[in-house]
This record gives structure tokens, C-alpha cells and sequence, in this order.
């Protein structure tokens, strides 16, 4: 039994802000998230910049202060996000049958900074010295875990490590669940708190980040001949996903209907994505396929768009692979130009914006694409979001260890 | 009551996520009363141990039952080092 699945709900915690409304005014504005990393002291460190999440993020109150020492920063965006969701669907529960209510989260990293923090207490003071709680907090599981008891949602329940895919993974497996009739609703996303001492002075060893310190607005700039690297950010993405018919049932709001999701991997390097672009090709064409479409009803994609010299090009031929001439008319962008790239819920935040770019008809920009590169040669809708009535979308995710996922939503007229 | 039994409460207050401050006596049972669980209390002890700069034996948490044998604990402790 193949069902009709809807998102009915949305919330999002970026360096851009908190709320989607926050989000999308500053995505249309072309605005910036990425600044001077506050976290720790990066005086040493070759990276000082990224996408973090400045200040107050939950100014709604959806965590209870006294429960957000007892949650790894992570677990603290993946819950604001959820509570926005969740509200947004204007479902008020509790769920009649809990078992067919499931939670999926993806994340690279879980409770990073809980276990740097637990590493260097540990060779201060012995191994007595670890707090009681350090386990929930670090590992990645506890997110839905959390999350299935706020909401009292006792189906399927697990998280997904799958590095920068992680959360289009999550919405892509929800979103089986309840086309497959194993769920009724899945509470999807991705949560991500990476701005960590070991995970910048890491990925600076890699030499995968952006040093443009001088200039952090600019640092993020996908498809352009001077990108350098990606930049680092954090925060969570949340969609409440739902079949077509429990959503009418209780007259809810549909934002767009997930179509189609494919999932690949590149068995081709470990970091390195495979140059002749064969995962990604076939993980787009694996989920336009499963939307029962031709690939030239996709009018936006999305891009992964890093601003990884690497990634940009192997996509842009990935595009022009399935595509062919099409792929000259359709309109793509990386929201990461403007957020940075937020790893395990990258996925989850940018299918949010390609919800609401199929349903105000606004493009996003790709910023600071002043010089394009002579490879990377479609419309990635350059500093200035563009307008586009459009019926398809579609949303990429590519990851470190080769593991490719692609969505395709429909607009809901 | 003194200083240190005004932090003791806070720091109590600060793990039982469920429980007003205004609600926790010093002859209140941390479990009975409080509703701690064994998790609470783990994490109590980590943060009174950071706070008072003391090592508390799992035997020892086996004996404290009310906040006042908490204050009582650290009071004595203390004192010795």
C-alpha cells in the first residue's frame, strides 16, 4: 500500500535565527548567518568562523530551563525545532494509537561538546570524576528518544548517523514509514551542535574548511571559482510528516507532499566524493523515479552546494548527467552560502526551505557567487533570490563516506 | 538556615526538574518526598561534589535521606579536610 505524505509542520534553529518565518525572511533577503566562532577561544586554531547559533534560541520557552542541563546543545535545537513543528501541525495528541507515531532524527556528531568536556575531566581529575549523565547527553539516539516521551509517540523511534546526510536520511525513512502504512505521523529532522574545539581543529586537519577569517559573510560561497571550504554551523531542522489522509482527518495545514526520496552510496573514497558524480546522479534519479515523474518536472533543486571545490563541481555533473539540457532551465541555489553547512541537519533545514520555496514561488540566492567557476556552469540563482511558480523540487544531501540522499516534494495546490 | 543549607537546596532544586524550590525542607526525603530518582540523585552527588570540592563513596549516598543529612554530610566533610 503506497499512501500520499504531507509535512504539516516545521521548525528550525540556525545561525540564522530561530523560526521559520526568522529563517526565511533573512534566505529571501540573502543575509548572512556566519560570523567570529564565540564558543571557545580560537586563537590557535587556522578556522576562526562558522555558523553558530548566537545567544537566546529558544525564546518561546519550548525546553524547560531546568531540563536543558540534563540535554547535550544538540539534543537543546533539536527540541526547540520539534516544539515548533509540532505546533505548527496543530496536532495536539495525545496519539490515539501512540504505536503508529514514530520519531526519526538524524546527526553527525550528537553530544560532541559533552564528550570533549567528559574527555578533559576525565585526564584532570581520574575516571571518577565523569558526570552520571554524560552518556545520555553525548550519544545520538536520545534526541527522538527525548522526543518520543515529550510527545508520547511509542511507534518506530531510532536516529540516523549518516555525517552531512543525516537529515535528509531521516525525513527520507520517515517518510517510507508512512508511505509504507508503518506509521501515521514521524516526527523527522536533523540536530547538530559541531562548533566544538576537536570537530573545527579536525576538520581544519582535513583541510575541508573555509580560512576566510577576514571576511566571514563571504567565506561560504558555493559554485564560485574563489570558494575555499565549506564553513562549520550548527542548529536542528524539524517536519512533522504525516499521511495525506490522518491530515485531512483533523483538517490540518500541508505545507507539500514528499514525493519521491532516493538514497545511494558511492563506494568510491572515504572522504572524496566520486568525480564522475555516479552516486549522486543515481541517488536523484532514484528519487525522481519514486515520484513517478520526468526529471524535467523538477524546476529547483536545492543543492548540497558546500562551497567545497570538490563537492560543487561533482554535483553540477550530477545535475547535467540527469538533467541533460534541462538541467540550463531549472533554478538551483545552496542555502549554505547563507547558513553554512550544519552537517547531520544540513538536510533537515534545507528541506524546509524547498517546502517554502514551492509554496511562495521564491528561489532562494546562492550569495556570494561573484565569479563563477568555469565547471560549475547552471543557474544557481546568483545573490539574489529569484521568483518561480514551480510544481516540483528537490533537495540534495552528499556525505564524507559517500552516502547520497535526495528528496523530491510537490507543491499542494 | 545557614549559607550552606540555602545552597544545598539550590543545587537539590536545580536536579529535580519537577520540584519548586519553595517546596524542598531540610526534613524533606530526597526520594519519598521529592520524588528523586536513583539518576537524580547521581547527578545530585556530581554536583555537590564539584560544588563543595568533596569525593562522596556510593556507601555514604546509601545513608543520606533528607536534605538535612546532605548539609549534615558536606558539613562534616569539611570540616575534616
Amino acid at each position: 500500500m503506497r499512501r500520499k505524505v504531507v509535512v504539516t509542520g516545521i521548525g528550525m534553529v540556525t545561525c540564522l535565527g530561530t523560526g521559520v518565518e526568522t529563517n526565511w525572511e533573512a534566505i529571501k533577503a540573502g543575509r548572512s548567518g556566519i560570523g567570529p566562532i564565540s564558543l571557545f577561544d580560537t586563537s590557535l586554531f587556522v578556522t576562526r568562523i562558522a555558523g553558530e547559533v548566537r545567544g537566546e534560541f529558544d525564546p518561546a520557552g519550548r525546553v524547560p530551563a531546568k531540563e536543558l542541563r540534563r540535554m547535550d546543545r544538540y539534543q537543546q535545537f533539536g527540541l526547540v525545532a520539534a516544539g515548533e513543528a509540532m505546533t505548527d501541525s496543530g496536532f495536539e495528541g495525545p496519539p490515539e494509537n501512540p504505536f503508529r507515531y514514530g520519531v526519526v532524527v538524524g546527526s553527525g556528531m550528537g553530544g560532541l561538546f559533552t564528550i570533549e568536556t567528559g574527555v578533559l575531566q576525565y585526564h584532570a581529575k581520574g575516571p571518577k570524576a565523569l558526570h552520571p549523565l554524560l552518556i545520555p547527553k553525548a550519544v545520538i539516539n536520545l534526541c527522538p528518544g527525548m522526543l518520543s516521551i515529550k510527545y508520547g509517540f511509542k511507534g518506530p523511534n531510532f536516529g540516523i548517523v549518516n555525517a552531512c546526510t543525516s537529515g535528509t536520511s531521516a525525513i527520507g525513512e520517515g517518510y517510507w514509514l508512512v508511505r509504507e502504512g508503518r506509521a501515521d505521523m514521524v516526527l523527522a529532522g536533523g540536530a547538530e551542535a559541531v562548533v566544538t574545539p576537536l570537530s573545527v581543529a579536525a576538520f581544519n586537519a582535513l583541510r575541508a574548511l573555509s580560512t576566510r577569517n577576514g571576511d566571514p559573510t563571504a567565506a561560504s560561497r558555493p559554485f564560485d571559482k574563489d570558494r575555499d571550504g565549506f564553513v562549520i554551523a550548527e542548529g536542528a531542522g524539524m517536519l512533522v510528516l504525516e499521511s495525506e489522509e490522518h491530515a485531512a482527518r483533523r483538517g490540518a495545514h500541508a505545507y507539500a507532499e514528499i514525493a519521491g526520496y532516493g538514497a545511494t552510496g558511492d563506494a568510491y573514497h572515504f572522504v572524496m566524493p566520486d568525480p564522475e558524480a555516479e552516486g549522486a546522479y543515481h541517488c536523484m534519479k532514484m528519487a525522481v523515479e519514486d515520484a513517478e515523474i520526468a526529471p524535467s518536472c523538477i524546476e529547483y533543486i536545492n543543492a548540497h552546494g558546500t562551497s567545497t571545490d570538490l563537492n560543487d563541481k561533482m554535483e553540477t555533473l550530477a545535475i547535467r548527467r540527469l538533467f541533460g539540457s534541462h538541467a540550463y532551465r531549472m533554478s538551483i541555489s545552496s542555502t549554505k552560502s547563507m547558513t553554512g553547512h550544519l552537517i547531520g541537519a544540513a538536510g533537515a533545514v534545507e528541506a524546509i526551505y524547498s517546502l517554502m520555496a514551492l509554496k511562495t514561488g521564491v528561489i532562494p540566492p546562492t550569495i556570494n557567487l561573484d565569479n563563477p567557476d568555469p565547471a560549475c556552469d547552471l543557474d544557481y540563482t546568483p545573490n539574489k533570490a529569484a521568483t518561480r511558480q514551480m510544481e516540483y523540487a528537490l533537495s540534495n544531501s552528499f556525505a564524507f563516506g559517500g552516502q547520497n540522499a535526495s528528496l523530491v516534494f510537490r507543491r499542494i495546490t | 538556615m545557614d549559607d550552606l543549607e540555602t545552597r544545598v537546596i539550590d543545587l537539590i532544586a536545580e536536579v529535580l526538574v519537577d520540584v519548586n524550590k519553595e517546596n524542598i525542607q531540610m526534613s524533606s526525603k530526597i526520594v519519598e518526598d521529592l520524588g528523586a530518582e536513583s539518576l537524580d540523585i547521581y547527578d545530585m552527588i556530581a554536583l555537590l561534589e564539584d560544588e563543595f570540592g568533596l569525593e562522596i563513596a556510593d556507601e555514604d549516598v546509601e545513608k543520606i535521606q533528607t536534605v538535612q543529612d546532605v548539609a549534615d554530610f558536606i558539613k562534616q566533610h569539611q570540616k575534616a579536610s
